[in-house]
């Protein structure tokens, strides 16, 4: 059995899902270099290892700095590098991503770069290196000659390069195999017979020739045999090289896509929550030939869906008059619409067809701004209490099934450990609605009242009323 | 001669024929399918019409074959009057029919005063514990007022808000479960209830005087109707001050059930209660919460209860109209030839889960291979719709599964799993 691991798994619960893919820019560049003899394989690696790099950044938290090491991809002679959109932690807010370095291959010190942001239709991550290290790269649009995409054929040779560890400076090394299938999830994707490249990193053909872009890997069954143990099945999933490739095609006409802001924004918003597939017995029995669906389990409150008219349990057939597709596994079908919303921008519109009980229904929806994100919400530390105080954004009213706007008090974002606050019982997630027996409506009000208990040297407790899964609790924290 | 002389007494021996083994065959509805399982248990006849008082964990509505071993080692059927899982007790009838025909006799035990025990005196636990039968074992009073409180300790249902417990370190095994704790003069003091697993001698019993209350409310209605309100109690402890409050005053809201009357009248986290109905209250340690809770709990109801509240510096009365206490847990079925057990989502269950409403039914188990399993249901999915039907009461699927053992055709199921809604197709 394969298993398709889609990024989100590895990151737990994000906003969005996205298959990681890559692309290249269609520049004047994309005529450089053709290829005028047959080149031997270690002749075209040599070249087109240039256009791959690691990429280190650190996370600053309350606690500590986290290095993170990801590869990327070069997309132009600016020295704009894409990284897969598992590459950095959805819920770390940009202000906390420091330091970033790009290392070419064998390099021992890094070159410095900036984050760009998040691309939300593609999920790449954009960064810029600084313009030391750029002649030492060379764009992967640069093995693309026709600036669009050679499609693999099947059983087709392919290769890609992978990159070790730091400590062995980034060595870069070659993967060949063949591909074995193309799947469309909803991305064009191409499925070989071992690893071929380290996803993130691009994949080439004979030639030498882009053929894809590696994307997060499949896990593999395998049975784990021990003493006492016969046999027990594991998922292994190797997550520094991969066999599955987002197809050129699905690449290349998106390179573009460089944030114009850091935070990723314009978002666009639809606000139908829990899209459910369904699976072909169930789009059968409502008579749906050869089309899919998808169920609405809520819309929220006050989102473009709502003023559409989009009701819960309203099932999406078809965006802009176009049929969901009947892709496999059947949840693809829900990253293709959040695609769909992905790709557009606050203030497009675009009909969404719906069956309501027996009721075919178009519905015009105008696109919103995505409300603000919990990893854009402010935030602030207080080490005497011993935690991070985090404003209540949109999302946590959809958590917390509670009406959004008007909604009092901080979350919860950090406990640090044995803290007066980590003593008292509260965990992090927790909504603190009350502080002293009064409500905060507010996060500045709340931070400043916080930052009022901190000063004071004198104080002994502090009261809080705190939510937790629909719950409250008064709990006091002693401060001496 | 030892201080338990009273386990040799005339009205300790008299005990002693009282205490019977129970033999319970049960149902559940687990993996999609009816089983039956056979457990074992203790319990004490009170009186000469063959009344028994065992634990609800031992003797449950779900059981379906009840056989009592008198001390004369002759088994007689017996069968359930009543149960309540908030004090885990249950009270059964011994077949008096059969008991005459068959000529056969037994004691009965006498309740003590369970309010008089003291710390550090001795006591006897009789019963059955795995299998043995008539184990007696001495111990003494480890604390008479303890406190603990657990969502689903009596097989998944509520306990212990209402009273607290005895503890001894008399040895109580399972299988002395609803087996009698007693003085050495022989009087019921306690029906054991249970122990921790992996500790030495930490046992614990329901006081005499809670067990009375509820045996006589079982036998004259075979039930008891305990009132709610929706507020979840916390001990004030140390917060005295905070609230700016009288020592020994008050009653801590820690937490306001969604929906519940008191959140309807206003209530909320953070409120102190200082009378109900005009009766002060203190809820300052844990162990006091329990009778207030009781308080509340003995109301009528439908009925209006005054609640005087102080919020910050103000002070004033909330009226709220009771409701019907009701478990978690929900009516159990399984619909056998599509291999799922479900349960209904009860008032409480909704509630907790902050689900729109009760319609529904929760998936407790499905069998692998059967129809449910092949659809994609699993265990805590909530079946909303059957072919677009609300699955307002267990009675729209057992008509729905009817109807297709008639006519075997696909039915649609819409469920929720946390809050994604989805469909599924039980094919014939």
């Amino acid at each position: 059995m394969i298993d398709l691991i889609l990024p989100f798994r590895l990151w737990g619960a994000s906003r969005r899902f996205y298959f990681a893919g890559f692309g290249l820019l269609v520049s004047a560049l994309a005529l450089a270099a053709p290829l005028a003899r047959a080149a031997t394989l270690p002749e075209l690696w040599l070249e087109r290892q240039k256009s791959v790099v690691a990429v280190e950044y650190v996370t600053e938290t309350e606690a500590d700095r986290r290095p993170t090491v990801t590869m990327g991809t070069v997309i132009d002679s600016i020295g704009t590098i894409i990284l897969p959109s598992n590459a950095i932690d959805p819920r770390a807010a940009t202000w906390q991503l420091k330091d970033f370095k790009v290392y070419a291959p064998g390099d021992v010190n890094g070159t410095p770069a900036d984050y760009l942001g998040q691309d939300a239709y593609t999920g790449w991550h954009f960064v810029r290196v600084n313009e030391s290290l750029r002649a030492r790269l060379v764009p992967v649009t640069a093995f693309a000659p026709a600036g669009s995409g050679k499609a693999p054929a099947l059983a087709d040779f392919v290769w890609g390069i992978g990159l070790r560890t730091k400590d062995e400076d980034f060595a870069p090394y070659i993967m060949q195999s063949h591909l074995a299938l193309i799947q469309s999830l909803p991305q064009r994707t191409g499925i070989s017979q071992q690893e071929v490249a380290a996803p993130g990193l691009p994949v080439f053909d004979r030639d030498g020739a882009f053929v894809g872009l590696a994307a997060s890997s499949f896990g593999q069954s395998y049975l784990q045999f021990a003493p006492g143990n016969r046999g027990a099945p594991v998922l292994l999933i190797n997550v520094e090289e991969s066999s599955a490739f987002i197809l050129a095609d699905e690449v290349l006409p998106y390179l573009q896509r460089i944030p114009k802001q850091v935070s990723g924004r314009p978002l666009a918003w639809l606000g139908a929550y829990g899209l459910e597939p369904m699976d072909r017995d169930v789009a059968k029995f409502l008579k749906l030939s050869s089309q899919s669906g998808a169920v609405v389990s809520e819309v929220l409150e006050g989102s473009p869906a709502e003023v559409a008219g989009l009701k819960a349990r309203d099932i999406i057939l078809a965006i802009d008059g176009k049929p969901l597709p009947q892709l496999k596994p059947d949840r693809v079908v829900v990253t293709y619409i959040e695609r769909e919303v992905d790709r557009r921008a606050p203030g497009d519109s675009l009909t969404v067809s719906v069956l309501r009980g027996s009721e075919r229904l178009e519905l015009n929806v105008k696109l919103g701004d995505e409300p603000k994100l919990m990893r854009e919400a402010d935030r602030k530390y207080f080490d005497r209490i011993g935690f991070t105080a985090r404003e209540f954004v949109y999302g946590d009213a959809v958590e917390r099934r509670v009406k959004a706007g008007a909604q009092p008090g901080v979350i919860v974002h950090f406990v640090k450990a044995s803290s007066p606050i980590a003593i008292a019982g509260l965990r992090q997630e927790d909504w603190i609605r009350e502080i002293d027996g009064v409500e905060v409506h507010t996060f500045t009000e709340a931070s400043a009242k916080l930052a009022e208990i901190e000063r004071d040297e004198a104080r002994a407790e502090v009261v809080l009323l705190v939510s937790r899964g629909g719950d409250t609790a008064v709990l006091r924290v002693k401060l001496k | 001669m030892a201080p338990a002389f009273g386990a040799s007494s005339r009205k300790f021996n008299q005990l002693l024929e009282s205490v019977v083994r129970i033999d319970v065959r049960e149902v559940a509805f687990e993996a999609g399918a009816r089983r039956y399982s056979a457990s074992i248990g203790s319990g004490v006849i009170l009186s000469e019409d063959g009344i028994v008082l065992t634990n609800a964990h031992v003797v449950s509505p779900r059981a379906v074959e009840v056989n009592v071993t008198l001390a004369s080692l002759e088994r007689v059927g017996a069968r359930l009057i009543g149960w309540d899982h908030w004090t885990d007790l249950a009270v059964l009838r011994i077949d008096l029919d059969e008991v005459r025909r068959r000529g056969l006799k037994f004691e009965h035990a006498a309740f003590g005063d369970s309010n008089k025990l003291y710390p550090g005196q001795e006591v006897f636990a009789v019963g059955t514990p795995h299998g043995l039968t008539r184990t007696v074992t001495r111990g003494i009073i480890s604390n008479n007022n303890r406190y603990f409180e657990d969502s689903r300790a009596v097989n998944g249902y509520e306990t212990g808000a209402f009273n607290t417990w005895l503890q001894t370190d008399a040895a109580i095994n399972p299988g002395n479960s609803g087996g009698p704790l007693v003085t050495g003069d022989g009087k019921v003091i306690g029906i054991s209830s249970r122990g921790y697993l992996g500790a030495n001698n930490l046992g614990f019993a329901i006081p005499a005087a809670t067990a009375r209350r509820v045996l006589e409310q079982l036998v004259s209605g075979g039930r008891i109707v305990r009132s709610y309100i929706g507020i979840v109690p916390g001990p004030l402890q140390d917060l005295e001050n905070f609230y700016s409050l009288a020592l020994n005053t008050g009653l801590l809201i820690n937490s306001v059930d969604p929906g519940s009357p008191a959140l309807k009248a206003g209530l909320r986290g953070g409120d102190i209660v200082l009378t109900i109905d005009g009766v002060k209250v203190d809820g300052r340690f844990p162990e006091q919460l329990p009778p207030i809770q009781n308080l509340i709990a003995s109301k009528p109801v439908g009925l209006k209860v005054t609640l005087q509240i102080k919020r910050g510096a103000e002070t004033r009365d909330y009226t709220m109209v009771t409701e019907k206490l009701e478990s978690r847990v929900g009516e159990e079925w399984a619909l056998e030839k599509w291999g799922v057990s479900v349960r209904k989502v009860s008032r409480a269950y909704a509630r907790e889960n902050q689900l729109d409403d009760e319609t529904g039914v929760v998936v407790i188990g499905v069998q692998p291979g059967f129809p449910a399993d092949v659809a994609g249901l699993s265990r805590s999915d909530i079946i909303t719709k059957i072919n677009q039907q609300p699955v307002t009461n267990l009675e729209v699927l057992k008509d729905a599964q009817a109807a297709y053992l008639a006519v075997p055709a696909p039915i649609l199921l819409e469920a929720q799993r946390n809050r994604r809604v989805s469909l599924y197709i039980l094919k014939p």
